[in-house]
């Protein structure tokens, strides 16, 4: 098959592209670990109130895992369990999120925590809090009539 | 009378038509800005936490 060499040119560095993009990716996901925040764990959400850690929402410094703290959020229509937060610069925090009624979202703007709660299933993100400042969390699912009024806040203060 | 001119000798450059230069420029603008995009959009990935 008689092909131009411009022709063998771009091929070459298209398909050499799309080999980077998806090394990067794989290594991301495979190596270093990085999933959706939805981890598929299930709980009944009309039990949420008295399940742990749903419990007691807020920060809690835990012993002998991977990460510090975990940071547990309720959400529902139309406000987050703890309403305001605050985290230690440079902590490494699991931050543990479910709703109790319909589906909302959890972006904290300006960084990598975003995700979807569904009723029924527990959100999760380990992050390494690393620079100080004021956070909003943003609900970015159209929840209901308050939908816009629905919003928490972390600090990231140096102790 | 003035006679046409028909003849002559200078030839005009044609580029030839199956020439690939312009297609082969424009793939690659458009794989430049692509991998600018996606390099961008990675590195606030990367530096966010």
């Amino acid at each position: 098959m008689h092909m131009h060499k411009f022709e063998k040119i771009w091929l070459t560095f298209g398909i050499g592209c799309l080999v980077v993009f998806l090394t990067v990716v794989g290594v991301s996901a495979f190596y270093l670990g990085n999933k959706p925040a939805s981890c598929l764990t299930t709980i009944d959400p009309e039990k949420v109130t008295q399940t742990k850690p749903f419990d007691k929402p807020g920060l809690h410094k835990v012993e002998g895992k991977e990460w510090d703290y975990e940071l547990v959020f309720v959400a529902s229509a139309f406000s987050y369990q703890p309403a305001q937060v605050e985290v230690p610069l440079g902590a490494k925090v699991k931050v543990i999120a479910t709703t109790t009624d319909v589906v909302h979202g959890l972006e904290v703007a300006g960084t990598n925590i975003n995700m979807m709660l569904e009723p029924g299933y527990i959100n999760e993100y380990t992050t390494t809090f690393d620079k100080a400042g004021e956070y909003l969390i943003v609900c970015n699912e159209y929840c209901g009539t308050g939908h816009h009024l629905m919003f928490s806040k972390i600090e990231v203060v140096e102790k | 009378m003035a006679k046409p001119e028909l003849k002559t000798n200078q030839k005009t450059q044609v580029e030839d038509r199956s020439s690939l230069k312009g297609t082969l420029a424009s793939v690659f603008l458009l794989g430049l800005f692509i991998i600018v995009s996606w390099v961008s959009v990675y590195y606030l990935f990367v530096d966010r936490f």
